[in-house]
């Protein structure tokens, strides 16, 4: 495999990290964030910053990174997640704001606009990176299932109703938003070794809407359908290179292209491609039968 | 500088601030959602006002631009909500569709101006024949000056125009029940429509004071449209008159910040007194509906 290759895996894979992590918060809860670029900035420059320059350990370096990325969500959801939730999705957009302006202000450990490349190497990143996706995608399709997550869809359905079954809202949400933050710090620090320069502009907010226009098209109630949607959107464009449209590359379009299939998806099928479909042992039996049932008829036709 | 020279800049800054979140703000109360699309408006108005400004050899009248752009914005505000809003509001979707909608509008305005022009900044032709007056030992800029002038008079407008008119009657009708205004007679998709076209035109007029303050280039919108949405939140969300006062306030508390701190790290101390401000007073300046009616 080209090493052009692995690098593409190893960043559809962070994508589909940070789309897992938005899942508890956005599907299950029926928060819609568009800041997380903002903790993928946080947790990949503070990793950056502590092993280059102060010499602290890689792992411990990394772990303090995604500390940071709790902390700082923390600080976000507190005030906020007693307020509608429009106000919560208006400040994740302020704090990637802000989070680019402090960067840039800070430019003299930073780096500022022109980026931060002192990035350590990492051997083996596309195994790590598969390996961390899978048990991102499989931790939080155990939360979809478990207590917690079932408590999340009822404070999506009915935040009144919850609360009068016990259901500790403000908290709840709070966890949503937290373990949002972890995982696009982790996806963060991934992207970091990938490319080994990061500045402002690639944690900027059409990076965060890029993760939530993923989300949705795969579909909101499907994890493994929005986790399938990330990889695929991701990768997709870097076949269309060779393709132009008016005498340019079609990779140009990339965004117009994703923004027009989001009003697609919004405008026909609102509940994503996947809708709520999950490979349980049951949909995958389904899903079998009526591939053999095609597969059986088409025989039948040719004979 | 002196402190009454930084305030009176801060004024009408927030002035143009206040246009944009009077957009935002009036058509949250009625669909209660913040419309992101309204930053994609500003940025391709902005470019319309610009190639119809500098297409002439002798420029035309800046009035001229500014109806131009006007009935442009309008007619994009249109485009939006047929292509974003319309079937959403049909199929009586949730509410997050809409504001993914008008995210995903915005950014497709903003990447297709981007292809189209490039990552350019186009300076837009000064207007007035001096630049600055004097009066009293103050030095004003022209240009601000008109632009607080002609705001102050908009906004005038547009507050006797909800309170004082029959669609604006309808419009507030609209904004505290849709399924009983319609019951009331009141046909609720004309108003929304009404709304939207109403925000474009003044996206639209603000498009130009922001080409003429800071140049035109494809982010414009969408570095504005922060503003506008940092002063409806901090003047209560829904609130015209609460989205009035907290711009002004944001473009007055964003002036000596950059004054006396320096403007790039101006938009995270912005953040840090949203932050504040909402610990304190969640409701904002004068706004009502703060938590989610379940």
């Amino acid at each position: 495999m080209t090493k052009y290759m692995q690098g593409l895996i190893v960043q559809s894979a962070t994508v589909v990290i940070a789309v897992a992590g938005m899942f508890p918060m956005t599907g299950l809860t029926g928060m819609v964030s568009f800041g997380q670029a903002a903790f993928m900035a946080i947790g990949s420059y503070f990793m950056a910053i502590l092993s280059s320059q102060l010499g602290v350990p890689l792992l411990l370096s990394c772990v303090i990174g995604v500390l940071a990325c709790v902390l700082v969500s923390l600080m976000i959801a507190i005030p906020t997640m007693k307020l509608r939730r429009d106000y919560f999705a208006l400040m994740s957009i302020s704090l990637n704001q802000a989070v680019g302006a402090l960067i840039l202000t800070f430019s003299s450990v930073t780096g500022g606009a022109i980026g931060y490349s002192r990035i350590k190497k990492v051997p083996n990143l596309m195994y790590i990176a598969l390996g961390i996706m899978v048990l991102s995608v499989f931790l939080v399709y155990n939360f979809k299932r478990s207590r917690f997550g079932r408590m999340s869809l009822a404070v999506k359905n009915d935040e009144l109703a919850s609360r009068s079954f016990g259901i500790k809202v403000y908290p709840l949400k709070i966890k949503n938003y937290v373990i949002g933050g972890i995982f696009a710090g982790v996806a963060g620090i991934l992207y970091a070794f990938q490319t080994r320069i990061i500045d402002p502009s690639s944690f900027d907010w059409s990076m965060s809407s890029e993760l939530t226009i993923f989300t949705f098209f795969g579909g909101t109630n499907s994890l493994i359908g929005s986790s399938i949607s990330a990889f695929v959107l991701k990768i997709m464009p870097e076949y269309l290179r060779n393709v132009t449209v008016f005498g340019q590359s079609l990779q140009i379009y990339r965004v117009i292209l994703y923004c027009i299939l989001i009003i697609i998806i919004i405008n026909f099928r609102p509940a994503g491609l996947f809708g709520e479909w999950e490979p349980t042992t049951k949909n995958l039996i389904a899903l079998a039968r009526r591939a053999a049932k095609i597969f059986r008829r088409g025989g039948d036709a040719d004979a | 500088m002196g402190i009454l020279q930084l305030l009176i800049n801060g004024i009408s800054l927030g002035a143009v601030y206040a246009i944009i979140a009077v957009g935002f703000a009036m058509v949250y109360s009625i669909l209660k959602f913040s419309n992101f699309a309204q930053g994609g408006i500003i940025g391709l108005t902005a470019y319309v006002a610009y190639f119809f400004h500098t297409a002439f050899k002798t420029p035309p009248s800046i009035v001229l631009t500014i109806l131009i752009a006007c009935i442009s914005g309008t007619l994009i505000a249109m485009a939006v909500d047929a292509l974003g809003f319309a079937r959403v509001r049909k199929k009586n979707s949730p509410r997050v569709y809409y504001m993914l909608a008008s995210v995903t509008l915005g950014m497709l305005i903003e990447s297709a101006v981007t292809v189209r022009f490039g990552q350019v900044t186009l300076g837009f032709p000064s207007v007035f024949a001096r630049n600055s007056f004097s009066i009293g030992g103050l030095t004003l800029s022209t240009r601000d000056m008109v632009i607080l002038a002609v705001s102050v008079v908009l906004l005038v407008v547009l507050i006797l125009l909800i309170h004082r008119t029959k669609i604006g009657r309808a419009i507030r009708c609209v904004a505290i029940d849709p399924t009983t205004a319609k019951l009331m007679g009141i046909n609720s998709a004309t108003v929304i429509r009404f709304t939207f076209m109403l925000a474009g035109c003044l996206a639209g007029i603000a498009s130009v004071f922001l080409a003429m303050k800071y140049s035109v280039y494809p982010s414009l919108g969408s570095s504005m449209i922060f503003k506008g949405l940092v002063g409806s939140v901090i003047g209560g969300l829904g609130s015209l008159s609460g989205a009035i006062v907290g711009s002004f306030l944001l473009g007055i508390v964003e002036m000596l910040l950059v004054y006396y701190l320096g403007s790039s790290i101006t938009p995270a101390l912005v953040l840090g007194f949203m932050l504040v401000f909402l610990l304190v007073r969640p409701q904002g300046i004068a706004g009502s509906i703060v938590q989610d009616k379940a």
